[in-house]
């Protein structure tokens, strides 16, 4: 069923739409390809972090990461040391996801993305 | 500084392996409000940590779980590579207040795509490919 060139086509605009996300807001596009996903082309969830994370596998945000570069955008050092916790983070979590209830921890953390939200929008029209 | 960056390397980390996200929608604000750097910043230095194959070993936990379609995220990537170019260009001669406003609007944004998701639901896939273009 995830064959048909319709399906390819859809998730090479999937992956468009997460990509926009990736180069304006400096995040890696999981967030809006996930629930893309299994909102429009009826993936699993499991399936849709799954491929996801091919998706962040190679450097898709290169051409991004120089153009923020050449704007002095990039805190090299800072980047480094958050290197190697995230690796270390993403095995524990990937371990994690196939013991929790997914709907439930999707829930928690979509409360925290919201709230996390707001926050930016606030602080930004407070003009800190 | 570096034991509080290396332990949110670490929560970015576990959302990524958690979720299958990059884990750049916490580290971003994390960097502005904890480490108090710029929004443009924040967002280059992010980028710039996804770009080594640190998801790895979150993607060999799914895949041995029979968790991954190969050729739907060969597809993801290669529309990635154009967006983010896109993207990238629209960002970095926006002020930072605007683009601190848009990044807020588009959290909000994807927690309740998030939500959504939470009620298992099939949509019917005709339909659902022509929002998906815009």
């Amino acid at each position: 069923m995830s064959r048909q060139p319709w399906m390819d086509a859809g998730v090479l605009l999937v992956g468009v739409a997460g990509g926009v996300a990736s180069g304006l807001f400096g995040i890696g596009g999981g967030t809006i390809m996930v629930p893309l996903m299994g909102l429009l082309l009826g993936f699993s969830q499991h399936r849709a972090q799954g491929t996801s994370l091919v998706a962040l596998i190679p450097p898709t945000g290169i051409l991004a990461v120089l153009a923020y570069g050449k704007a002095g955008y990039v805190d090299w050092r800072v980047g480094l040391l958050l290197i190697p916790g995230v690796f270390l983070g993403g095995i524990a979590g990937g371990n994690l996801a196939k013991r929790i209830p997914a709907a439930m921890m999707r829930r928690i953390f979509a409360a925290l993305l919201f709230a996390l939200g707001a926050w930016q929008v606030a602080s930004a029209v407070r003009g800190s | 500084m570096p034991i509080v960056v290396l332990l949110l390397g670490l929560v970015a980390g576990l959302l990524m392996g958690l979720l299958g996200i990059g884990g750049g929608v916490v580290l971003v604000p994390a960097m502005v409000h904890l480490l108090k750097m710029d929004q443009h910043l924040a967002q280059g230095t992010s980028l710039f940590i996804l770009l080594p194959p640190i998801g790895l070993g979150a993607l060999r936990q799914y895949w041995r779980a029979g968790n991954v379609d190969w050729r739907a995220g060969v597809f993801c990537a290669a529309g990635m590579i154009l967006g983010a170019w896109l993207g990238g260009k629209l960002a970095v001669p926006m002020s930072t207040k605007l683009l601190q406003i848009f990044f807020g609007t588009f959290l909000m944004f994807s927690a309740l795509l998030l939500w959504m998701k939470a009620q298992p639901k099939a949509e019917p896939a005709g339909a659902a490919l022509k929002e998906g273009s815009v």
